[in-house]
This record gives C-alpha cells, sequence and structure tokens, in this order.
C-alpha cells in the first residue's frame, strides 16, 4: 500500500535542501558539540538484513506489550503487540486504523530547527498510541540505531492520545548497536484530554559512540496530569527537549529526571513549560551526576502567559560533580507575565559530603563503597515515588547497583 | 584493652588534645567528662579516624595501632563511635546501610557475609532493644529522623556491629527523658565483660542511666582528674570551676 507523502513530509523534505544546523547562538544548542551533530546523516528508513544480535540483551525486561523500531523500521521479529484491552490502540505508525490515520496529519508546533525538520521528512513510522479508559499495562516503545552504509542516523516518530478521562504508562526505551559513529532522533507527540493521565518514562541508553536527538511535544486539557520521567545515561550526546503545553484550566505536569555522566559524555535537558490557562501546576525536578570528563547541561524554563493566574511551579535541578573535570551548566529560568502566580526555583551544585562519607567509613564501609552509596542515594531519589519496577530495576541495574 | 599515650590532636594548626593518657579495660566503662571546648570530641573522632586531624602519640586496641588505621579499618578492628550529630544520608535505605555495614566489616575479617534471613534477625533484636518501629529500617539514614530518633539509630547501629570498643559521643546531647531512658538501657543491654565503652558527656544526668566504673575529667586537651562515678556527682554539685583554675594557669603558663 503507497500513500503519498503528507503535505507536512513534503513540505519538511522541501526545506532539507537549505537548512542550517544549529549553533552556539541558538540558546537551547549553546552547549551541544556541533562539529559532531554536523556528521549524522539522515535518510530515508531502511531495514537492515539482519538486526544485530546483542539488541535482545539491551531492552529492558519490562511486562506489557512492546513495539521495536530498528532504524525506523518495525523490527516484527522482536515486537509483541499481544492482545491489547478495548479502547487500545498500540501499533506501528503505518498500521494506524483509519480513524486514528486521520490524527497523524496534525502535529504539535512544527519546529523550524534542523533535527526537528528531518524528523518530519524521514521519520514516517513510529509507534501510535491511543487510549480510551484505562490501561493497566504499561506500553513499551523501543528505537534502536544501528548505523548503516548509506546513512549513519535514524528518525523516528511516537504519537500518544490519551481521551478524556483515559489514562496509561507508556515507556520509550531508544537504545543502539554498534561502535561505530550515528545516532537517533526520535520526536514524541503527546495529547492528553481532560483529566486524562499519563505516565511517561524515557530510558536514553545509546552507545557511547553515538549521538541522541529526542523532543517530547505535551498538550494538555483541563485537570489532566502528565508525569515524564527521563533516564539520559548513554550516547556521545544525549539529548531531550520537552516542549509542555498546559493549554485546560488545572492541569499538572510533573517533570523529572536524572542525568548520569562518565567519559565525555554531554547529557542535555532542555525544558519548556508553558502554563496557558488558569490553576496549573508544573514540577521540574532533576538530578545530574557526572563524573570524569562529563558535561551536564539543564536548562528550565516556565514560562507563563498573560491570564494563567493562579499558576503553581517549582523547578530544581541539583549536581553532583564527581571529578574536577566534570562539568554542569545549569539553567533555571522564570518567564512571568501573569499575575498572581507561585514559582519557585533553584539550582545546586556540589561535591561529595565528606561527613557522609566519614560518617559511612566509619561503620567499616571501604572508600569507594561509601562513595558509591552516597552517589547512589542522590540518583535514586529521583525515583522515590516511582512504582514501575521493572524499570526501577532497569535503572539501578543500569547503574551499578540493585539493592531492593 | 585500650591503650591512649601521649595523645596530641591539631586541627588547621590549633592544638586541641595536649597529651591524653588512658587506660580501658575489657569490659570497662570509662566516662570523659569536661566543659565545651575541652577537646571531648576530638578525642572521640581521633579514636574513630577522622580526616583532618594532626595526630601525634599512641593509641592501641588488643595491640593493634589504630592511629594507622583509616577510618573503616578501624571499624573492622572492633572500634565504634556514636555520632552526637549523626548524618543525614537521604536516599540511603537504613537498611541496607546497615546490613553493608556489617558485610564489610565481616569481610574485613575474613568471616562469611551475613545472609538476608540472619540479619532480619540481628536487625530485630537491635530494633526491640531501642524500641523502634518496623518502618525505621525502610527510611533513608536519619534523613528527617527527631534528635531522639537518631540517637536511637546510633544504638541500633552499635548492636548491630557489636564492637569491642564503643566510643558514644554526647549520646544524651538533644533527648527528652524518655529518648534517654530508651537509649541509656540500650547501652547498658550491650555492656558486657569483652566489650568496653567511653561515654562522653556535658552532664551528669547519663550517668544516672549508664554507671560507669571511671570518670575522667578533661580539661583544655588533658585528663586532669580520675575517680568512680562519685566524681560525677562532685562535679555536678561543684561543676568545673576547680579544674578551669588549674586549666587558666596550665594556658597562662604554655602562653
Amino acid at each position: 500500500m503507497t500513500v503519498a507523502a503528507p503535505t507536512w513530509q513534503a513540505d519538511a523534505l522541501e526545506q532539507l535542501a537549505s537548512l542550517a544546523l544549529p549553533t552556539k547562538r541558538d540558546e537551547a544548542w549553546r552547549y551541544s558539540p556541533h562539529a559532531k551533530l554536523s556528521q549524522l546523516t539522515f535518510g530515508p528508513a531502511a531495514a537492515l538484513d539482519e538486526v544485530p544480535s546483542d539488541v535482545e540483551a539491551q531492552i529492558p525486561v519490562l511486562d506489557g506489550p512492546r513495539l521495536v523500531l530498528v532504524n525506523g523500521v518495525v523490527d516484527p521479529g522482536r515486537t509483541n503487540l499481544g492482545a491489547l484491552a478495548d479502547g487500545v490502540v498500540f501499533c506501528a505508525l503505518s498500521e494506524a486504523p483509519p480513524p486514528a490515520a486521520a490524527r497523524l496529519q496534525q502535529t504539535h508546533e512544527s519546529p523550524d530547527d534542523a533535527f526537528s525538520v528531518i524528523n518530519r521528512a524521514y521519520g514516517t513510522e513510529g509507534a501510535l498510541v491511543q487510549v480510551s479508559g484505562q490501561v493497566d499495562v504499561l506500553l513499551h516503545i523501543v528505537d534502536v540505531s544501528v548505523p548503516g552504509a548509506t546513512h549513519n542516523a535514524s528518525a523516528s516518530r511516537v504519537v500518544i492520545d490519551l481521551a478524556e478521562g483515559a489514562s496509561a504508562t507508556v515507556v520509550e526505551t531508544r537504545i543502539g548497536s554498534g561502535t561505530g559513529f550515528g545516532g537517533s532522533n526520535v520526536r514524541t507527540e503527546i495529547t492528553l484530554g481532560a483529566e486524562a493521565t499519563l505516565e511517561h518514562i524515557i530510558l536514553q541508553d545509546l552507545p557511547a559512540s553515538q549521538l541522541h536527538i529526542g523532543r517530547v511535544d505535551v498538550d494538555q486539557a483541563a485537570s489532566s496530569t502528565l508525569r515524564a520521567r527521563l533516564f539520559n545515561l548513554g550516547a556521545d550526546y544525549g539529548r531531550v527537549a520537552y516542549h509542555v503545553h498546559l493549554v485546560g484550566e488545572g492541569a499538572r505536569a510533573e517533570l523529572s529526571g536524572l542525568y548520569f555522566g562518565f567519559g565525555d559524555q554531554t547529557l542535555d535537558q532542555q525544558i519548556t513549560v508553558v502554563h496557558e490557562a488558569k490553576d496549573c501546576t508544573s514540577r521540574q525536578s532533576y538530578r545530574g551526576v557526572l563524573d570524569d570528563s562529563s558535561t551536564g547541561i539543564w536548562n528550565g524554563c516556565v514560562d507563563v502567559r498573560p491570564g494563567a493566574d493562579g499558576t503553581d511551579s517549582e523547578q530544581s535541578n541539583d549536581n553532583l560533580l564527581l571529578s574536577k573535570t566534570a562539568e554542569v551548566n545549569t539553567m533555571p529560568r522564570l518567564e512571568i507575565l501573569a499575575d498572581e502566580v507561585s514559582c519557585q526555583h533553584g539550582a545546586t551544585v556540589g561535591q561529595l559530603d565528606d561527613t557522609a562519607l566519614y560518617y559511612l567509613r566509619s561503620r567499616g564501609i571501604r572508600k569507594d563503597e561509601a562513595s558509591r552509596l552516597l552517589i547512589n542515594g542522590f540518583a535514586d531519589q529521583v525515583m522515590d515515588d516511582l512504582e514501575h519496577h521493572g524499570v526501577r530495576g532497569w535503572v539501578t541495574a543500569r547503574l551499578g547497583h540493585g539493592h531492593e | 584493652m585500650l591503650h591512649v599515650d601521649d595523645l596530641t590532636v591539631s586541627i588547621g594548626g590549633t592544638p586541641i588534645l595536649k597529651g591524653l593518657d588512658l587506660e580501658v579495660g575489657p569490659g570497662e566503662v570509662h566516662a570523659i567528662m569536661g566543659p565545651n571546648g575541652s577537646g571531648k570530641s576530638t578525642f572521640a573522632h581521633a579514636l574513630a579516624g577522622r580526616e583532618g586531624y594532626d595526630v601525634e602519640g599512641t593509641v592501641t586496641l588488643d595491640g593493634a595501632d589504630l592511629l594507622a588505621m583509616e577510618p573503616e579499618d578501624r571499624a573492622a578492628a572492633g572500634v565504634f563511635m556514636g555520632f552526637q550529630y549523626p548524618v543525614e544520608i537521604p536516599g540511603v535505605n537504613n537498611m541496607y546501610f546497615l546490613r553493608t555495614a556489617l558485610n564489610s566489616v565481616r569481610r574485613s575479617r575474613g568471616e562469611d557475609e551475613i545472609s538476608a534471613r540472619e540479619f532480619l534477625k540481628v536487625a530485630q533484636e537491635a530494633m526491640d532493644l531501642v524500641e523502634m518501629k518496623q518502618d525505621f529500617l525502610n527510611r533513608s539514614v536519619n534523613a528527617g529522623f527527631s534528635g531522639g530518633e537518631k540517637k536511637r539509630n546510633e544504638i541500633l547501629q552499635m548492636a548491630v556491629m557489636q564492637p569491642k570498643l564503643a566510643v558514644l559521643d554526647e549520646t544524651d546531647s538533644g533527648l527528652d527523658i524518655d529518648a534517654l531512658r530508651v537509649v541509656a538501657s540500650g547501652v547498658n543491654a550491650l555492656r558486657g565483660p569483652e566489650r568496653s565503652m567511653i561515654v562522653i558527656t556535658h552532664y551528669q544526668r547519663l550517668l544516672d542511666y549508664i554507671k560507669p566504673d571511671y570518670v575522667h575529667v578533661l580539661v583544655n586537651g588533658r585528663i586532669v582528674e580520675s575517680g568512680d562515678h562519685t566524681l560525677a556527682l562532685h562535679l555536678e554539685e561543684k561543676g568545673y570551676a576547680d579544674f578551669l583554675g588549674e586549666d587558666a594557669e596550665l594556658t597562662g603558663a604554655s602562653a
């Protein structure tokens, strides 16, 4: 079945010819590795003859159906959608049933940065989640990047719609294979109906030779709740940008995350929450641990539009630097154009607490193990209210500990 | 058992302990009393191995040179210090911390790690001792604990670690009378012929509950008087004034 490319995709393909990559002067890309980003090459998605054998072992074992994309193409061998409850659509974008397919024509904002344009042009395949009612199972979308011969980077798209009063949990795992240079570019578009509740988790763990560019756009109707969690752990450059619009009164967005860098990694989180309606609540709570010569970037913005009275927002970004050559750039920002708002923000950058280290050592715990305990204790607080044991187990194992 | 000979400690060039001598035999409880700033806490930290101290003199525990050891090795050798200000460690589960501590010293001593089931038994007994509820173990170490809870947690750790030498630094500070009773009875339950204790306190009150075999008065970095528990009663009545006079003279002489 061939379908003519939708106009927005055709437009994006046309724009590619005159595309300018972001530079240092673009605030949201200020600390990005521009030279490396310019070496990413994208093209139409193409299926691999054979998916590398190390992919399966990297996929977190979570209960529930999963959809696996490799280089922007569905991998039927690793995809297992099982039987889904009534009111749930979970499929590849290309398999979307007709009423759902119409939805794919719409987009959220059409950002004009190069990687968003590239995503519109080449991210033709991806995952669709549409839910009315409650889904008890966790829906797992896995995006795998395997640098290829014709182009080294892949693009894909995830669309999540929750109808009024619906609730669901979606985990997006982003991984890769091999030691070659490459990367992935994933755009997620989320629409929450009134009183809908979504728990959305990103596990970014690409190989150290690759780059990851993620963007999540969210529109929230009245009294809806978003809990977005980011575990930004892998890749040479791992970036996820959130653009959350609180459009309906009383909507609530809780965004949190952990970035944990080693070696020369750069881990970049760009968070924008726009309060457009009255009495909305937003929380941004991110923690970073940076070792060796790694760099963390946290650029968090709360944008309170005129008329968004009764806004309640908090931002916090706490960082632990474990080495003299590690670095973090933290920028909590508020732009307030409404009255009667409560906005708090703060950022901290610290080192391991010597007194705490001494306390643990005085109980017989070796210095290296005591350090590890403190580091994990700092990082684990991001997961305090995370109920999904599978996800929690994966993160703790990934960070080299598991004590529960 | 513990042998301290001419111990001097300076912190950032400032002398705090100026030649402290102390002998503690097996099973003995020694109280060290003294006014603020006399060096009581510094003595406790010098035994536990705090970094940043310039330490000279001799400290041995059953013949082993404590001063040459890292804090974790001192714990493995049987030293336990109850902190005056127990450290809050958010995100580190109390139970996990205790088990890691116990297994660390067991490994250092060449013993097998304790099984999860066996550990639960040990932890339960320790909790009963200090009258703690189960949820205590599932909370982060000292994080958000009240003053009394923190001190009870110290005694709980001591009960799990079963040290040869317990050094309790102002364990009574910040405790109301009920918490003091619980902490003191925990300490008393842990007294035994093989376990020595050094109880550091500013007030005599604690010694009503934990009756020491010996009392020492520490003033300006030296032990200036030693006696039995009646010395504490004397201090309660008269204060440190008698000894401070002598201290002033000493300070004058050294200046």
